[in-house]
């Protein structure tokens, strides 16, 4: 197809902004990550702190990289949107159509009609959850190895959950928890509350735990090739050949696969929680009643 | 530079990390999701159109030719009705006219033969006037005398008559 000068320009201004925040992600990296450190297990490392009621707000590096994954993904979004048609003209439509229509059909099928409107939210956490855990892969902080950032998505879906419980008014949420008996109550209680924090740990934990994974390695065969091949002469002793290549392959598994399938069950986990959550027989019968009613005065 | 633990619970971050998804929420729905949606809703549409053009199209045709068809087996015949009432006119003028014929030329031959048997008469009168004149001059001639015209005009006429029969 042929494109404007302006149409192109746009485009290579979009595939710029993509990169950008990638690139400026990686050079605070290199800025900031002091060299002598070696290699060891730390949380994010705090940029500045901001004070405020109840604990400090510290800007770290989960916090950064999350801001600069969103605007990643928005250009990536405007950049696939761009030169939309009717008539397919631009390869690109068809992923972004892609995206869409599957999306659309794994909502529906796993959370039913009523919750179409899900489908761009569930394409949100996908690509956030999902590009955040591959952002590792360009030597970033996964910010989805930090427990808060990954607790902060389960409390809006903690939220949404107690929001479609609490549909059919205060009093049936209260009475729920005394089901099957009032016996259970405390017990149900809890498992409100487990949902969020299993979620969170779950994802949390995986990629955390592909971290982990990858720094023992690291260290390991940095051991095994001084061990092995120290008795080279000069540099190249110091050099850890072993290191070079091998967890790559491991790396696929931690960074990749495990971050893409957390992204999906964080996502299936979602739609399943907030569609299960809404007692949807009993909210149309009261709308019934209610309409009913209305209809009667 | 300053680390957070491994596992550290923060409020603030997790908000921020709340607000994050949101906004990412709202921008994934306004710039892919509305648009992506719309343009396959249009692509819907105008496919439906073009469907329901052809649908249409095709049934006109469909409609025009069994039209069609119909008046062409009706020209047929009424060509065909045409030209037989054209053959049959064509024949009872035939047999007129060669009716009309037949009578004039009937007519003519009448006419011819009345004449001719005028003319034969006619002649005869002649001819027996000649005869009688010339008769009575060459019998005054032979006798001598006188004959009596009337009584010689009847014996002429009886002699005649009995040739001429």
């Amino acid at each position: 197809m042929k494109t404007s000068r302006r149409f192109q320009l746009l485009d290579i201004f979009y595939i710029i902004m993509m990169i950008l925040p990638l690139a400026i992600g990686m050079v605070i990296q290199i800025l900031t990550k002091p060299l002598s450190e070696g290699i060891t297990l730390t949380g994010a490392r705090i940029f500045f702190t901001i004070p405020m009621p109840l604990q400090d707000f510290y800007i770290t590096e989960s916090q950064i990289n999350s801001l600069l994954v969103t605007v990643t993904i928005l250009f990536f979004c405007l950049y696939m949107v761009h030169g939309l048609n009717e008539r397919v003209q631009l390869k690109r439509q068809h992923f972004a159509e892609l995206i869409v229509q599957s999306v659309d059909k794994l909502v529906v099928e796993n959370m039913g009609e009523y919750f179409k409107g899900y489908a761009p939210f569930i394409i949100a956490m996908l690509a956030l959850s999902a590009f955040s855990s591959l952002s590792s892969l360009i030597g970033l902080f996964p910010p989805t190895s930090d427990i808060n950032v990954v607790g902060g998505w389960a409390i809006l879906v903690f939220i949404l959950i107690t929001y479609y419980k609490m549909k059919c008014g205060p009093l049936y949420y209260l009475k729920s928890f005394t089901e099957p008996i009032a016996l259970l109550a405390p017990i149900n209680f809890l498992s409100e509350f487990a949902t969020p924090i299993s979620m969170s740990f779950r994802h949390y934990g995986n990629i955390l735990s592909g971290t982990v994974i990858s720094t023992l390695l690291a260290v390991g065969l940095s051991g095994l090739s001084s061990m092995i091949l120290g008795w080279l002469p000069g540099v190249l002793g110091n050099i850890s050949w072993l290191r070079v290549g091998i967890p790559a392959v491991l790396s696929i598994y931690f960074d990749v696969f495990s971050g893409c399938l957390q992204a999906f069950i964080f996502a299936m986990l979602t739609m399943m929680n907030v569609s299960g959550a809404f007692p949807m027989d009993e909210y149309f019968e009261r709308k019934q009643k209610k309409q009913a009613k209305k209809q009667l005065a | 530079m300053q680390t957070l633990p491994i596992i550290s619970v923060n409020i603030w971050d997790m908000l921020y990390a709340l607000l994050n998804l949101l906004i990412l929420f709202l921008l994934v729905k306004k710039f892919l999701y509305k648009p992506v949606k719309k343009m396959l809703a249009n692509r819907q549409a105008t496919i439906d159109n073009e469907y329901k053009n052809a649908e249409d199209a095709k049934e006109k045709a469909l409609s025009d030719q069994k039209l069609y068809e119909e008046k062409l087996s009706h020209a047929e015949e009424e060509a065909d009705s045409l030209i037989q009432s054209a053959v049959l006119s064509a024949r009872s003028r035939e047999s007129q006219i060669l009716a009309e014929a037949k009578d004039q030329a009937n007519g003519i031959l009448r006419q011819a033969e009345a004449n001719a048997q005028l003319e034969l008469k006619k002649a005869e009168q002649t001819i027996r006037e000649e005869i009688v004149s010339v008769g009575t001059v060459m019998a005054g001639k032979l006798l001598e005398r006188e004959v009596n015209t009337d009584d010689h005009q009847k014996m002429i006429d009886s002699f005649l008559n009995n040739i001429g029969e």
